[in-house]
């Protein structure tokens, strides 16, 4: 399993998790030139933007933690293009970070930090 | 959702009320502060974050925009907490029904919701009554200078969530404990002061220093080293008459705006004595920075700038020192805008008559040039020491003056004539905005000091003898007049205008 297919599977897995709880998905790996957001999903009125970080082990640090200013610029900068391309600058939003530990193989350990950041 | 609460600021001395309008609406969550904040106010985002969420409030996730008006004034300092956090949470619909347009914020926030002081809430006070605001919520800290302001209901409080609960109507916020020291009466006992009555001898320098205290003159002293010049300057606050209550909100705003008021007393009882290093800067002298603070001249307003050893200071320092002398205010201009402090103080300046210091002294060869003795005097300036009204050597203490064991006269006694010669003196300039014998102008000279015809016959003698100048010949009637109220006399006589006369001429150097 390379990195790429890992942070697939962690998308998998956040999707998963977010359905369970009732959470509409409106995109996966939605992007643009700016960069990317790996979940858009919607409940309540809310537009959530979801970063995900998938991490096999603590050695470099957890999750959370690699989403840093300039990588929450970044996922701002794409968000603000996501809704004016649909026109939703009214809506509520809020940025959310779901990161998750494979450290055993079966038993990933996941994080929703909601509101995580803004602007 | 919108919501519009007051804050205040301070510009100069001079406390400006602010509204805070603050705007909530749907988009990417951001907090954005607009309307010229300065570094400290554009921080204070973080702490009001942390504090509203650490008092049990939420902070909403929206697009928050802060508005400080009026636009066009820079914001400084983390006053401007409080009103920011009550805004958002106003505008976000948890507080209820509050009329903010009568209440006025001040106060910095700590993450764990605490309301801290700050510097400049008396000016702000007295903003407020002349605005008509009815109320005022400070830190406990700050209320005691708070509440020297008549009119406002000052309201302490010590969280963010005591405001909310004043808000609702639940709390009164902390009361003041006690008895409350009425303005004016406050009298903050500061350990004990040093007393003239440890100082043997020396009796010229102490007359003169009673009459510098008396009518607010400017002093230089001059004597070798070790002979007492430090020692009797360090006892002048002890013999200062007390402020009066105009005096006393003067100088209580200007240490509330340089944050210097302690939060015990609510105003400052005692007259300055400022006693800067030789190393100070020009701009702490004259006060200064980007967003100018008052400095040493301003902090030493009605009361004592006292310059020991004088030449030692930078020629720079000294020369700035003759505006505010001679003006009693000092305009410090920068790009964004310029202030003018109030800096009507009395200099006290010690110094050495040669580099050795025993120039003059009978007992002691002095080892300096002639060279060296100019070189050492010229870096006082001579427009600077026409500013000086009255120069005395303080010599070298003999042995039996001593030994001696008889005590001296105690302060206690001096002040007592002092004060009553500043008592003569603001009856008799009852009707002007001066309060002594330094501050008054040619004119007002003119219309209040009567001057017996042989004191006018010897000024005139010596005017023409010395060649003094227009401001030498107002400065030694101004000396003689105290003089002449410390002898209780209703007019300034020969004797009077002689010993003013010999006091501005001995060469102290």
């Amino acid at each position: 399993m390379n990195g790429v297919d890992k942070g697939r599977c962690g998308e998998d897995l956040a999707v998963a998790f977010l359905l369970d709880r009732g959470y509409r998905i409106l995109n996966r790996n939605w992007r643009v030139k700016s960069g990317e957001i790996d979940i858009i999903a919607e409940i309540n009125g809310w537009l959530v933007f979801c970063e995900v970080k998938s991490r096999s082990s603590l050695c470099y640090g957890s999750g959370a933690e690699a989403v840093d200013g300039r990588k929450q610029q970044r996922i701002i900068r794409t968000a603000m293009l996501y809704l004016q391309r649909y026109h939703r600058f009214n809506n509520l939003c809020r940025f959310d970070v779901i990161e998750i530990l494979m450290s055993a193989p079966d038993h990933p350990e996941l994080r929703h930090i909601k509101n995580a950041f803004g602007a | 959702m919108f919501a519009k609460t007051i804050g205040a600021g301070v510009f100069g001395l001079n406390g400006v009320l602010l509204t805070v309008e603050v705007d909530i609406s749907n988009g990417i969550p951001a907090l954005d502060i607009v309307g010229l904040p300065d570094t400290a106010v554009r921080e204070s985002k973080e702490r009001v974050k942390a504090a509203i969420r650490n008092s049990g409030y939420e902070f909403p996730c929206r697009r928050i925009t802060v508005n400080l008006a009026p636009a066009d004034l820079k914001k400084d300092g983390s006053g401007l907490d409080l009103p920011i956090a009550l805004g958002i949470l106003a505008a976000a619909g948890q507080v209820g029904e509050v009329d903010f347009e009568s209440i006025a914020f001040v106060g910095e926030l700590s993450l764990d919701a605490h309301v801290r002081e700050i510097a400049g809430v008396l000016p702000m006070a007295m903003m407020c009554r002349e605005q008509g605001v009815k109320a005022m919520i400070v830190p406990a800290g700050n209320a005691p200078e708070a509440r020297v302001v008549d009119h406002v209901r000052i309201i302490a409080v010590d969280s963010l969530s005591m405001v909310l609960a004043v808000l609702r109507g639940e709390s009164k916020g902390i009361t003041e404990e006690g008895d409350a020291t009425p303005p004016g009466a406050v009298n903050r006992t500061e350990g004990k002061t040093d007393d003239f009555r440890d100082v043997q001898g020396q009796f010229a320098a102490k007359r003169a220093l009673e009459i510098a205290a008396a009518g607010g003159h400017n002093l230089l002293m001059s004597g070798p080293p070790g002979a007492g010049k430090t020692m009797l300057a360090r006892r002048i606050p002890s013999i200062l008459p007390p402020m009066t209550m105009d005096e006393a909100l003067e100088v209580s705003k200007i240490y509330s705006v340089a944050g210097l008021l302690g939060s015990t007393g609510a105003l400052m009882s005692h007259r300055p004595f400022r006693s800067p290093h030789h190393t100070v800067s020009a701009a702490a002298m004259a006060g200064g920075g980007r967003i100018p603070r008052p400095g040493e001249v301003t902090l030493a307003h009605h009361g004592v700038l006292f310059l020991d050893e004088l030449p030692e200071f930078p020629r720079q320092v000294l020369e700035v020192l003759r505006q505010p002398i001679e003006d009693g205010q000092v305009t410090v201009a920068r790009v964004s805008s310029s202030y003018t402090y109030p800096s009507l103080f009395m200099l006290i300046g010690s110094m050495n008559p040669c580099p050795c210091g025993f120039s003059g002294d009978p007992s002691h060869e002095c080892c300096c040039s002639d060279m060296e003795i100019k070189r050492y005097l010229r870096r006082i300036s001579g427009p600077l020491m026409d500013r000086i009204d009255m120069n005395v050597t303080v010599p070298r203490l003999k042995y039996e003056d001593m030994a001696g064991g008889h005590e001296a006269e105690p302060s206690s006694v001096i002040a007592l004539r002092v004060s009553a010669a500043r008592e003569r003196q603001s009856h008799r300039l009852a009707d002007t905005r001066i309060f002594c014998n330094a501050q008054m102008s040619h004119r007002q000279l003119q219309e209040n000091c009567q001057i017996s015809s042989e004191a006018q016959s010897l000024l005139h003698a010596v005017f023409e003898k010395m060649k003094l100048n227009a401001r030498s010949y107002d400065r030694i009637i101004k000396v003689a007049q105290t003089i002449a109220d410390l002898a209780r006399s209703e007019e300034i006589t020969a004797v009077h205008m002689a010993e003013a006369v010999q006091l501005r001429l001995s060469i102290a150097r």
